[in-house]
Formats: structure tokens, C-alpha cells, sequence
């Protein structure tokens, strides 16, 4: 490997060496090299296959803007060469092609291309009919350009960080450093993000300006204020100044990618340019390349882009790469100039000392060459003359293009401009600047001036303005040269179909024009219609070159054509990365571990974790005997818990619950239920006195993270004095429920627990072995019953010491099936389950819990409630046999006749009642005892199983045993 | 097979003048305002019509959302509607002459827990009994379908099985915009984009005039199809309030990959679906910030949110990236169910809004039985349920059994 | 897009620690004027979805529990002060 060793702009380390794979073979490079440099200085000039045309697609970036130089590293898809470090024994492999990309055998699409006219995918393939499903084989397996196994597994740790500033600065060329510098002198921290692995930007290519771009990074890396993050690409911008970002991890951090979300005060845009890609016949052949793609190249990498070139350039740039790369060695035949004059003489001269011709107001018309450049035609823009060369190189651009993604994003708008040819962001988001070479600034003090002027602006934003600073800022700015004249949108002469404005997509000029004579004539719809821009790239290549083509060529409506919209991410990002440590917010009760450790089979419920049932068995039958014979213990912690109090809480508490709520005691329950205005039930619960004002109450754990705010939302009018405090993290529940619920407790509290003295919805706060427990008599499963709040601390405790005392009594946990089966054979209801989102608190046999009298109240739902009362054709629920008790029919089958008339909403086959039941919402005509039903499960075709509507409970209809 | 195109492209609609008379006014030159324009001319001889479009074509939803199909709804009111609809792909295909590439790959819907697979099986079974196609199928069937998917206990949301639906899969959704733009302007009627409706004319309790910014139109037909802006255009335009709240969704694609998705699979519990294109993207949604704005902008949290869900549920996918995301409106009703509705408040004046983010996949069918609606002053039967007199009857659809939680009502 | 929300007790704060509550439609009218169900929808289910300043209510779901409004400009999704709002 031949490099220029001795450059002193190197950011490779030459005496280091990486060693990658690439399609079976070792290539080596040096520290610093990226993948596409690495195989290029390895003589790789082809590195992969276009999406729809095969073409042979070379080196023509260092930035990303296309799909060229994507490959697949270590099974990674899509992984972009020229701007992914290299590192020792990466395995690296082409993409959409098999084998080696200069020779690929589907080369053969390119001759198709005068078939496939732009949106040709809509014209064809839908006649006959039958073609279609075959055509769509093809499409896919031709579409799509990276390869992924369904079983690949990411290698690598991803984490994510949150970070505050008070300003942060995208781009960290000479104005994002200077604008870095004037809000460090504020006295603010800032923050600097910079997608390059080393800061210096527009300044650290170029020979006479790397020294003042090494300095200024000096400055700005020294500097305490200043947070930089290098290898840091910006990938979204949001209002309020939120910044996204990722950052690679440099070989040695703890990450491989790492997530950044910044929140700042103030934002300072720098990203500068990209290059505006030359438009011309095959001008994506390997072999063309942008101008600050060869100087980088050759001043950043070592390397010679070729032997041999030609430039076709728009500004001064391309003058000075020619003459620095000439300078290193490179034969250049001749630069090609669009524009007629305005060049820097300077440059112009010392070409002309070289001996290197300048063709002013020419431009290249077409590369030759397979499937390598052999050979360019230029012609003067006239279209009079023309001429051909020989070369290896074609250094081609059309001149510079702003980089305005992290503005557009935020809200900016884009207005094109006369001078500069730019479509320069306008209208910024407040606390938003603007600053550098994208704002059309090319002399390098007025670039930074421009920056300095930013910082002093984001400084304002964060300090309170100062306007005399913002004024001496602006003045030293203006005393510079202001932006440049920018290149003027010229295309040459097209001879072919082959002047590709989109390279991701293969779309052509002649595309363009198709599409905008079908009818497509403004910039977004003939992206959609051609795909110009929906590529990996995005708008990177054609992103200005296709509005200002539809500008020239007139036939667009929009007299003033905008680029299409940008989007997030800004780059490519790793799903990955965004996923980052992938943090599960759920919350596990204090019993979570016991549970495991019982056998517990542990299932999401909401943000819970909670034990579906103890071992194998899915219908939990052994559970469910205990529960009706011995004592079953089970963790309802996740009960929502409340605490509500203050001179206001019996309003407070009438307004949400459907019932009386003057009627609550301290030493009884009261069950009731809230619903949503529309009648509709959302909750039931029971409530407790446990002092003046000042009441206990429990929700479903559905409803325990939003009741606080159903209450104050429903009394946010009133002048209320009442507090809610959500006890449910604070309080854990045991439900200790069977036969022998009693004999166990009493073992060990010290209350009197017999029938009389603690009856039925009754409610006591007494001790077990000293730990305080507020106790609730209830029945949800149809057992003698004695539900535990406990403060969370001692619910482990408290589980040992009664798990102990039931032992002789055949204690054993049980868990949700086991309760669902318990509770429906009781008939009772769980919200969510029995009930839609348009179930009314009729519909479910609650209405009478509804306290119509209360009208002062207000209460939520009594609207609707009054209004649904007798309403018709609503469905209902209602208990339900099945005829044969071993055909149990299954959750959410379906009752009909020729219509849909209702749901099953729970049945199982009852072990206690050696029957099938179940409850069903039915249509009200359907609802009455005995009306024979049909339920359809959609299992086996048109088999329906008959069933009995018959009155709830099922188990034990008197209620004696959860009164024994 | 393949013939060398034509050198000059024939425009795939035409531009038409703007006349001060029409038989019908169509808001809105999306899919549901296109359809009901094509249908008019084609089932009703209609033809004297004018389609007005703020923007472009397609500007709105209709070239936003992430074109999947399908015909497994929970409710008998919806099926058959949506039943149709998929019936429909392949004869306007015909039709118009335009591929719309129905790329028929099926849908797999995820469960997570028993509750989800109980909601399935009411989906399977509504479903079968409309005669369409779909089955409970378990994890492991799942993972023969979509090998991707991780079946393990090892995710957060583990899976318990899944509902598939052949019949369904995805459609190109620009196509369908531009197909019916093509078979609309064939039959004569106008699309006039670029154009602001900025009044409704109403005298005696009737229609009779549409005032835009290009001039007035009289007319005695008018249809709200302007999606995501339809309930501010009848508050704006007729003082009409709507049981809508409107919120930005947003969607996001991958970079192109050969094909690894083979249907579309979604997940109610990760909130999450994905599908590929047969460009060989991603295509994979969809969130929407419960708080009503106009903004179709992305966020942050989202796209990090759709990172995280997807690598759960399929693990490969951490390795590929994303490359662009998006956001649209989605006009959200109480009930999720869309609202269609006619000569109310004033006769002549149609509605058909509320589609919230599933108006893509019925947007034909609609247009035709709109189209019939129009035409005759009747409510087609399959229409009826869809009215808004639903609200204020307490007689919500059951389309959705959960909760919303974009209105304060819950 | 972001949203930043200003809360009367906390401040301004990221907008996901609040929950939307609807438009402001002044309190609830009584049980007897929601008697017709044309009154009781128009208060309950419909909005003005207006595109441009609204008055709306706002919860601090993961903060201080307050009910309160702000105004917001629902195509920027950013809230204004009131008096710049016209309202």
C-alpha cells in the first residue's frame, strides 16, 4: 500500500495497522482508515451493485449521501464503508450481488433500463391478472439491498445518556468551534457534536487552513466549558431545542454505540455543506468522484484517487483541490469550469503556471468506460463544442449544497436564494441559529466570525440579551466577505437515459421527466412517483438537484419548487442504538420472589408482574379444590389503594362513585362502582370510614395509576378542599380465602375473628404477631374470606407467619386462573372482562348500586345513566350452561343467530359444579332465563355449541359460605 | 412481454378548468374523497363533479399511513365493509388499469397474554362467520410464519400465540391515490389541487354553494373527505362540533433489505406492527402522542419506543436501520369507528371522517357506498351504524374492547 | 416535535410527565340541562378540534397531581401564554 506518509493533515496512523476481510481475502490498512478507504487504497474501485439496475458503484463520497459504498459487516446489512472506522478483522462483503461487484451477473438489468420507465412497477405486471403473484416473487427477491438471518444476534453494548446544556452546537467545523467558544466565554456549558472522529470541518483538508482548524480544536478541546462528542452524528431536532443524537464508540469506550438525547437552552446549527452532485450522462460510474471526496482522500487518507483525472467543477474549491492534488502528484489533464468567468484568478493563474488548462464555461457531458472510467466528454455549456479525454478520474461537482436537516427538523423553513443558489433556512425556531459555510460564507473569517455571532446569540438566549455584544458581533462579521456567489444549476447537453439524479434508486433525468409529463410536477410527488430520495441516502444525493431541475425545467406549477421534506434520523441509525439498554419499567410485588420460588408461573399484567398459577396445570384445578375445601392464600397487592380525606371528600367522593357515599361506615365495606360519563362502568371497589373526612378505598389494579387523576379531573371546577394520597406501592394484600381462612387467622391475630364480632363486609385493624394490618371481610371468590393490607415492608412477614399457621390446614397459593374460575362460579364480574369499553352499569346487573337521588352530586355517568336505563337492544350479561358440559365454550367465542347477537366473555367447565358455565353479554331480547343460545367459536366450520342462559351465582346462589 | 415505452409519457390525469357549477363537491383529494368521485361516475352516471385539494393529491393520509389491509375487525358492522374492500383490489386494479399492487401476504396478529388471545378468538370467529378467513394459530406456527420472532419466555412480552389472516397483506397506497385520480378524470370529473375551501353555502336548511379560494361553486352535494382537517372544517365552515379528536401517528421505514418479512405482523401489547415492502423496507408503526395536534411531526420518545418494541419482538432486526419516519393525522373517535353521515346538519351535506389511522384499508368500499349515499339521499344499509347519531345514543361500536385514552372520558 | 408544558405549581416541564384532559368547555352544565342528548354529547364527545390556539386541560400525571389549563397552539404543539393567544 503506497501512501503519503508524510502529510501532516494525516488522521490515519500509518504505523498502526488494521487488517479487514473483504470477499474471502485480507485487506490491510492503517489506524484512522475507514472501510471504504481501507479497500480503496487496497485498489477496490467497485464496491457494489446499484438496487435496480445493477450498476457498478465506486467510491463518490466521504459522507454518506448515497447507498454506494453500503456493505455488509460481520452480518450486519447496509453498513456504510466511507464512513464506518475500520477495525482488525471486520469480515466485510458487497452487497446485492454475488460474489465480486465487478462482475456481477445480473449487470444485465442496466439494458433493461429503457423498459422501465419511472413508476414502470404501476404500468405492468397486472395483465393477465395471474401474472401479479409471480411478478411480486420477482420484485422481492430483485428489491432491497442488504441481507439479514431472521436469527442474527447484534454483538456489542448499546446504552444510552440524557444530557442538559445551555447550548449545544451541531458540527464541529470553524463555526460550530467559534459559536462553541463565544457561549464557553458566557460562562455556559456547552455541548459540541461532531459526526467525524476529529473536529476541524471545512479547515482540515485543506493545506492552508488545517493548522488554524488544528488550533481552534486545540482551544475548544482545552476548553472546561465545552462537552465534545466526536463520532457523534445528529439524528433528530425537535422543538424546544430537544437534539438527538448517536455516538460511536472509539474501540476503547464502554459502548459501541451509545444514544444521546440532549435538552438545551439554545441551539447553534453548523453543519455546513455537502457537494451538489454534477449532473451528466453515467455520471455514477466508479471513478467519479466529488472534489472534496479526492482532496479528502488524498490530504486526510494518504491516497491517490487515481492516475489520471479530469475535473468538471463549479467553484474555486474544485480549483484549489485540482492544484493541491496536482501538487501531490496527480496528473491532471484538464479542469473543466461551469462557470464563464468570477473564478479566483489566483487559482486560475497558478493552474495556468501548471500548465493544467481551464475550460471556462464547460462542463462533462458523459463518462465511457466498463465498468471503470476510461474516458469523459466534456462540452462547453453553449453545446457547441466538445471534447473527449482519456483518464482514470473524473473529479466532478456542481458546487455546495447547505446541510439544513437539524433546522428543517426543528420548524425552519427553506427559501432559495439568488446569490448563493442555496435553499438557505429561513424562519428559524426560536433559541435556533444558523451559522457557517451553509449560510454561504466561504472565506474562512467570515466563517468564523459567523460562528463567533451564533455563540454570542445562543449565549443571549441563555444570559438575557446583551445587545452590544450581539452588535460588535455582527459588525465584525459584516466587515468580512459575505456569502459567496454559489454554481449555477447547469445541465449538459443529455444524450442518454443515464444521468442519474437519484442513485439509490437508479433514477434518471429522463426519469424525472416522465414522471412530471405523467402528471407528477411538483419535487414530493415525483419522489414518490420515481423514488428520487427514499434510498438509504435519503435526499443526500438529489436532495436540491431535483427541485431546482424541476425549477429549469418549467413545467411544474410551483413556480418556486422546494427540496422534499427532510426526516429523522438525519443518518441511518442502528435499531439498536435507539433501543439502547432497553430499560423494562415494570413493578413486581414484595411477594414476587416467594412466588417464583412456589412455582409461580409469573405473567404481565398492566405494568405488574403477577402468577397466573402455581405449576403445570393451565386450568389450575388443584388451586381452585384447595380454595373451596381448605384456605388458598394469594397476592392481590396490585389492588389499587387509596387514602382520601379532607372537609370536601364526601362531595369529592359522590361526584365519582355511583352510590350513597354518606352510607360508608367504619366498621363495614361499602362495595360500589364509578363510571365514565357515557354510563359506562370503568371501576368497582370498596370503600371504608376510617375517620372524620377521611376514608380508604381500593380500585382494580387497572385503575389504580389513573384514580387520583379521574377524581381531581372530575372536581377540577370546584373549589374542593380534599387530599388523595395512591397507597397502592405502600400497601401490600393478602387474600386469604376457604373454609379454613378463619382457623388460620386466628392463630395468630390478636382479635376476636369469629362471625359475630367480624361479620361478613366487615372491616377491622387489629395485629398479627404485631404487625398492623387493616382487614377487610370479602367474598370475590365465593369462599369465607379475609383480605390483609399491610405496609409493603412487612408483607414478607406477614406471608411466612400465616403460611405457617394454615399449614396444618392445607394452606397452598393459588393464583389468577384459579381466582377467575372462583369468581365467575360466584358470578362475580371483572371489569374489562365481563365488560366493553360500551358496557353501561345496567348492562352489567349493577344498576342498583347507582343512588339515583343523589342529584346534587353531579355525579359522573348519572346523565347516562338515567338516560340508558331502559334503553333496548343494549347487550347484557348474563350466566350461561352449556348444554354438553364437557363442550366448554371458549373465552370470546361468539352467540348468534344469522346475526351476531353477543360475546362469551368468560367459561370454563366448574370442577365444583361438574358443569360448563360461564357469562356472556347477550342482546337484551336474548338476555331472559332459559332462552336457548348458539355460540359459534370459529374453530371448526359452522359447528355451534347450544347453552342455557341461567341465573348467576352458579356456586353457592344463597351466599352462605362466604358469610360462615 | 415488455414494450419499450412511449418517449413522451401521456399525464396520468388531466388538469381541468375550474367552473362555477358542479353536481357534487368533494373535499378533499385523498382516498376516501377519489374513491367517492370514481364510484359517483361509475355507479351513478355522475360526472359533473369537482374534487378540491388543499395541497396535492394524496398530500394527507393517504400517502402517509403504511398501506396494510385487512378484514379482521372485531364487530359485525365493520366486516363486511372491510370484506369488500380487500375483494376490491384486484377489480379496480383491472379497472383502472393501474397496478395497485395488492401484495396478498397475510397478517399476523400477535397475543400476549390470555386476555389478547381471548380478543382474538372473537376476531377469528366475527370473521369466519362473514366467511373470511382467519385462525388462532400458536407460538410455534408463529414462528414458522415470521421466523424472526423470538418465542422464548425470554422477552417482555412473551407470546401465547397469534391470529392469521390470509385474505389480508398490504396494498401501494400512492398507487391507489393516483389509480383513482386516473379512473376519476377519465370519466370527466374534475380535481382541482391547490385549491382552499374556505365556505359552505347553506340557504333553507340546504347545500347550495362551495366557496374556495379559486372562486364560488354552486352545488347542492357537498362531501367532508378531508380527513385529519374534517372536524375543523365543519366547525370552521359550518359550526358543526364532532366527536373527534385529532392526533398526529406516525410510521417509520427501514433501509431496503432483501426479503425477510414475509407477512405482516403486529402486536397490540408492544403497540407495534412491522411489514416489508416490496421495495424491501420495514415498513413498521404506529404511535400517537394522545394529546391533539396538527403538527405530523415525529418525536423522539417514539422512535426510541419502536426501537425497543421491535427488538423484543424480533431480535434480527437490532441490526438494521432505520432510515426514515413520518407523521399524519389521525381524526380519532370515541369509539374508533369512523362516522358517515348525510344531509345532517343541512341537507346535502355528507360526511365521512373519523377514520382515526385505519382509513386506508377501507377507503374504496367507503367511496362506493358514499358515492351511493350522494347519489340517491339514502343510507346505504351497510352505512347506517356508522352515524353519528351513535354518540349521543350511548351506542358506541365495539370495535375497540379497551379504553381510549386520547379523551378524557375514561 | 417536543412539548414542553408549564405547570402552575412545577414549572415547565417535558410534556410526557402530563396527560391531556380535553378542551376547555367551562364546567359541566347540571344532570337536569344534559337531560336532552343532543346537550349531554355536545358537552361530552364533541370538540372544536381547532387548528390554531386552544384552551385545554392538562394533568401532571408524573409530578405534583394539579389539574390546570394552558393554551396551545395545536399546529405548533406549543403552548403560548394566554394573552398572546387572543383568548
Amino acid at each position: 500500500m503506497n501512501r503519503l506518509n508524510h502529510l501532516d493533515t494525516l488522521k490515519i496512523r500509518p504505523d498502526e495497522s488494521v487488517t479487514i476481510e473483504y470477499l474471502g481475502k485480507p485487506f490491510q490498512g492503517a489506524a484512522g482508515d475507514t472501510i471504504a478507504t481501507l479497500l480503496y487504497g487496497g485498489g477496490v474501485r467497485i464496491f457494489g451493485r446499484s438496487l435496480k439496475y445493477h450498476r457498478p458503484r465506486g467510491l463518490y463520497s466521504l459522507n454518506g449521501e448515497c447507498s454506494n459504498t453500503l456493505m455488509a459487516v460481520d452480518g450486519e446489512p447496509n453498513v456504510r464503508g466511507e464512513t464506518t472506522e475500520a477495525r482488525n478483522g471486520m469480515v466485510v462483503e458487497p452487497q446485492n450481488v454475488k460474489g465480486d461487484p465487478a462482475r456481477d451477473l445480473m449487470g444485465f438489468m442496466d439494458k433493461l433500463s429503457p423498459v422501465l420507465p419511472a413508476g414502470f412497477y404501476y404500468k405492468m405486471f397486472h395483465k393477465p391478472a395471474s401474472l401479479w403473484p409471480k411478478a411480486i416473487k420477482g420484485i422481492r427477491k430483485a428489491a432491497g439491498l442488504g441481507k439479514i438471518s431472521p436469527h442474527f444476534t447484534m454483538k456489542g453494548s448499546f446504552d444510552e445518556i440524557y444530557l442538559n446544556a445551555d447550548v449545544c452546537v451541531i458540527g464541529g467545523g470553524p463555526a460550530g468551534m467559534a459559536a462553541a467558544l463565544a457561549a464557553s466565554q458566557a460562562g455556559l456549558r456547552v455541548i459540541l457534536l461532531e459526526s467525524r472522529p476529529w473536529l476541524g470541518g471545512f479547515f482540515d483538508y485543506r493545506p492552508g487552513l488545517y493548522d488554524r482548524g488544528r488550533s481552534l480544536a486545540d482551544r475548544v478541546e482545552t476548553d472546561p466549558n465545552i462537552r465534545v462528542f466526536t463520532r457523534t452524528s445528529v439524528i433528530g431536532s425537535y422543538t424546544d431545542n430537544l437534539i438527538t443524537a448517536f455516538c460511536r464508540g472509539d474501540g476503547s469506550d464502554a459502548f459501541d454505540e451509545r444514544y444521546l438525547e440532549i435538552r438545551a437552552k439554545s441551539v447553534v446549527t453548523s453543519t455546513g455543506c455537502i457537494e451538489r452532485p454534477l449532473l451528466f450522462a453515467h455520471n455514477e460510474r466508479p471513478g467519479v468522484m466529488q472534489i472534496s471526496c479526492a482532496h479528502r482522500l488524498i490530504r486526510t487518507w494518504g491516497i491517490l484517487p487515481g492516475t489520471s483525472a479530469v475535473f468538471s467543477i463549479g467553484d474555486d474549491l474544485g480549483l484549489e483541490a485540482a492544484l493541491d492534488l496536482a501538487d501531490l502528484g496527480m496528473e491532471i489533464q484538464c479542469v473543466a469550469d461551469v462557470r464563464e468567468d468570477g473564478q479566483n484568478e489566483a487559482l486560475a493563474d497558478r493552474l495556468a503556471e501548471k500548465g493544467i488548462p481551464l475550460f471556462r464555461g464547460w462542463v462533462a457531458a458523459a463518462s465511457d468506460g466498463d465498468p471503470k472510467v476510461k474516458r469523459v466528454s466534456l462540452t462547453a455549456i453553449n453545446g457547441v463544442r466538445s471534447r473527449e479525454f482519456e483518464c482514470d478520474l473524473i473529479v466532478a461537482g456542481a458546487g455546495q449544497t447547505p446541510v439544513t436537516g437539524p433546522l428543517t427538523l426543528a420548524g425552519a423553513k427553506q427559501r432559495f436564494d439568488r446569490r448563493t443558489g442555496f435553499f438557505l433556512p429561513v424562519d428559524l425556531p426560536r433559541k435556533m441559529h444558523a451559522a457557517g459555510r451553509m449560510l454561504g460564507y466561504i472565506d474562512p473569517d467570515a466563517i468564523e466570525a459567523s460562528g463567533d455571532l451564533a455563540g454570542v446569540k445562543a449565549a443571549a438566549d441563555c444570559n438575557g440579551a446583551d445587545d452590544s455584544k450581539i452588535r460588535e458581533a455582527e459588525e465584525r462579521l459584516g466587515d468580512l466577505q459575505g456569502p459567496a456567489r454559489g454554481t449555477k444549476f447547469i445541465i449538459g447537453p443529455v444524450k442518454t437515459g443515464k444521468t442519474f439524479i437519484c442513485f439509490d434508486e437508479d433514477t434518471t433525468v429522463k426519469n424525472v421527466d416522465q414522471a412530471i409529463a405523467g402528471g407528477f410536477d411538483v419535487p414530493e410527488l415525483i419522489k414518490r412517483f420515481t423514488a428520487a430520495g427514499t434510498g438509504p441516502g435519503q435526499g443526500g444525493i438529489p436532495g436540491h438537484n431535483l427541485p431546482l431541475y424541476v425549477g429549469l425545467t418549467g413545467q411544474s406549477p410551483d413556480l418556486d419548487p422546494r427540496p422534499t421534506t427532510v426526516r429523522p434520523p438525519l443518518t441511518p441509525t442502528l435499531i439498536a442504538a435507539y433501543a439502547g439498554s432497553n430499560h423494562d419499567m415494570s413493578k413486581r410485588t414484595p411477594m414476587h420472589e416467594e412466588q417464583v420460588k412456589a412455582g409461580g408461573r409469573m405473567e404481565r399484567v398492566g405494568v405488574w408482574h403477577r402468577a397466573r398459577r402455581f405449576g403445570d396445570d393451565a386450568a389450575a384445578a388443584a388451586e381452585i379444590e384447595n380454595v373451596r375445601n381448605n384456605v388458598g392464600i394469594l397476592d392481590a397487592s396490585t389492588l389499587g389503594k387509596f387514602r382520601i380525606f379532607g372537609p370536601d371528600v364526601l362531595k369529592a367522593l359522590d361526584r365519582v362513585y355511583v352510590g350513597s357515599m354518606s352510607r360508608v361506615k367504619s366498621d363495614r365495606m361499602l362495595y360500589s362502582a364509578m363510571c365514565n360519563e357515557d354510563g359506562c362502568i370503568i371501576d368497582d371497589g370498596v370503600l371504608v370510614k376510617r375517620g372524620e373526612n377521611d376514608y380508604y378505598f381500593t380500585t382494580s389494579t387497572g385503575r389504580a395509576g389513573s384514580s387520583a387523576e379521574w377524581i381531581r379531573y372530575h372536581t377540577r371546577y370546584e373549589n374542593w378542599d380534599f387530599h388523595i394520597v395512591n397507597l397502592t406501592d405502600a400497601f401490600g394484600v393478602i387474600n386469604l380465602a376457604g373454609p379454613n381462612a378463619r382457623k388460620t387467622l386466628e392463630k395468630v391475630a390478636d382479635a376476636d375473628l369469629s362471625n359475630d364480632a367480624f361479620p361478613f363486609m366487615g372491616y377491622r385493624e387489629f395485629s398479627i404477631k404485631e404487625i398492623p394490618v387493616r382487614a377487610m371481610r370479602l367474598g370475590f371468590v365465593g369462599e369465607l374470606s379475609f383480605e390483609l393490607h399491610v405496609a409493603s415492608s412487612w408483607m414478607p412477614a406477614l406471608w411466612k407467619i400465616i403460611e405457617e399457621a394454615g399449614a396444618e390446614f392445607g394452606i397452598r397459593h393459588f393464583g389468577l386462573e384459579a381466582q377467575n374460575v372462583l369468581r365467575m362460579e360466584k358470578g362475580h364480574l371483572i371489569i374489562g372482562s365481563e365488560s366493553e369499553q360500551r358496557t353501561t352499569l345496567h348492562d352489567v346487573g349493577l344498576g342498583f348500586l347507582w343512588h339515583k337521588e343523589k342529584r346534587e352530586a353531579d355525579t359522573v355517568g348519572a346523565a347516562a345513566l338515567r338516560h340508558t336505563e331502559n334503553q333496548e337492544g343494549r347487550l347484557k350479561l348474563v350466566g350461561i350452561e352449556a348444554q354438553d358440559p364437557q363442550q366448554t365454550p371458549r373465552d370470546g367465542s361468539i352467540i348468534v343467530d344469522e346475526k351476531i347477537r353477543g360475546y362469551v366473555a368468560t367459561a370454563r367447565y366448574s370442577r365444583t359444579l361438574e358443569k360448563s358455565v360461564g357469562m356472556a353479554l347477550v342482546e337484551s331480547e336474548l338476555a331472559d332465563i332459559g332462552t336457548q343460545l348458539e355460540i359459534f367459536e370459529g374453530e371448526k366450520d359452522d359447528e355451534r355449541l347450544a347453552a342455557t342462559v341461567v341465573p348467576m351465582p352458579f356456586y353457592d346462589p344463597e351466599g352462605r359460605r362466604l358469610r360462615m | 412481454m415488455l414494450k419499450k415505452p412511449s418517449a413522451t409519457a401521456k399525464p396520468l390525469w388531466k388538469k381541468a378548468p375550474f367552473k362555477s357549477s358542479y353536481d357534487a363537491v368533494i373535499i378533499g383529494g385523498g382516498l376516501h374523497g377519489l374513491a367517492t368521485a370514481y364510484f359517483l361516475a361509475r355507479d351513478h352516471g355522475m360526472t359533473n363533479i369537482a374534487v378540491i385539494e388543499k395541497r396535492y393529491i394524496g398530500f394527507g393520509g393517504a400517502g402517509r399511513n403504511t398501506a396494510i389491509v385487512r378484514a379482521n375487525q372485531r364487530t359485525q358492522e365493520n366486516v363486511p365493509l372491510y370484506k369488500e374492500a380487500l375483494e376490491l383490489w384486484p377489480v379496480l386494479t383491472r379497472e383502472l388499469d393501474f397496478n395497485l399492487m395488492f401484495y396478498n401476504c397475510g397478517n399476523l396478529n400477535l397475543a400476549h397474554s390470555d386476555a389478547a388471545l381471548k380478543a382474538m378468538r372473537t376476531n377469528v370467529a366475527t370473521a369466519r362467520f362473514h366467511g373470511v378467513q382467519s385462525r388462532v394459530v400458536d407460538p410455534k406456527e408463529c414462528k414458522e410464519l415470521v421466523p424472526a420472532l423470538d418465542i422464548s419466555e425470554r422477552p417482555r412480552y412473551p407470546i401465547f400465540g397469534g391470529m392469521y389472516h390470509p385474505p389480508g397483506g398490504i396494498v401501494r397506497h400512492d398507487a391507489v391515490v393516483w389509480g383513482l385520480a386516473k379512473g376519476a378524470t377519465a370519466k370527466g370529473i374534475h380535481i382541482h389541487q391547490g385549491t382552499e375551501v374556505t365556505g359552505i353555502g347553506v340557504s333553507n336548511g340546504k347545500v347550495v354553494s362551495v366557496e374556495t379560494d379559486k372562486g364560488k361553486i354552486a352545488t347542492n352535494r357537498v362531501l367532508n373527505a378531508a380527513g385529519g382537517y374534517s372536524a375543523a372544517l365543519s366547525w370552521n365552515l359550518l359550526g358543526m362540533k364532532l366527536p373527534i379528536s385529532v392526533l398526529t401517528i406516525q410510521a417509520m421505514v427501514t433501509q431496503p433489505l432483501k426479503p425477510l418479512l414475509h407477512h405482516v405482523v403486529s402486536s397490540g401489547a408492544y403497540h407495534c406492527y412491522a411489514n416489508q415492502t416490496l421495495k424491501g423496507e420495514i415498513a413498521t408503526g404506529s404511535h400517537m402522542d394522545p394529546w391533539p395536534n396538527y403538527t405530523t411531526q415525529t418525536t423522539a420518545r417514539y422512535i426510541k419506543h419502536q426501537a425497543e418494541a421491535l427488538i423484543e419482538m424480533m431480535p434480527c432486526l437490532s441490526g438494521i436501520k432505520f432510515m426514515r419516519t413520518w407523521g399524519g393525522l389521525a381524526d380519532m373517535t370515541p369509539d374508533m369507528a369512523p362516522i358517515m353521515d348525510g344531509n345532517h346538519p343541512h341537507e346535502g351535506y355528507y360526511l365521512d371522517c373519523g377514520w382515526g389511522y385505519f382509513g386506508f384499508k377501507s377507503s374504496t368500499v367507503t367511496g362506493k357506498y358514499m358515492a351511493q349515499y350522494m347519489a340517491t339521499g339514502q343510507c346505504p344499509e351497510i352505512l347506517a351504524p356508522f352515524a353519528l347519531r351513535r354518540f349521543q345514543e350511548h351506542r358506541l361500536m365495539g370495535e375497540t374492547a379497551a379504553l381510549v385514552n386520547y379523551t378524557p372520558d375514561n | 416535535m417536543a412539548l414542553t408544558i408549564t405547570c402552575p405549581i412545577c414549572g415547565a416541564r417535558n410534556g410526557y410527565e402530563f396527560r391531556y384532559g380535553g378542551e376547555e368547555k367551562g364546567p359541566k352544565p347540571d344532570e337536569a340541562a344534559l337531560r336532552s342528548p343532543e346537550a349531554w354529547c355536545d358537552y361530552i364527545h364533541f370538540n372544536r378540534c381547532k387548528a390554531g390556539a386552544q384552551e385545554e386541560w392538562w394533568f401532571h400525571r408524573d409530578g405534583c397531581g394539579a389539574w390546570f389549563t394552558i393554551h396551545r397552539d395545536t399546529v405548533t404543539n406549543r403552548e403560548i401564554p394566554g394573552k398572546e393567544a387572543g383568548i
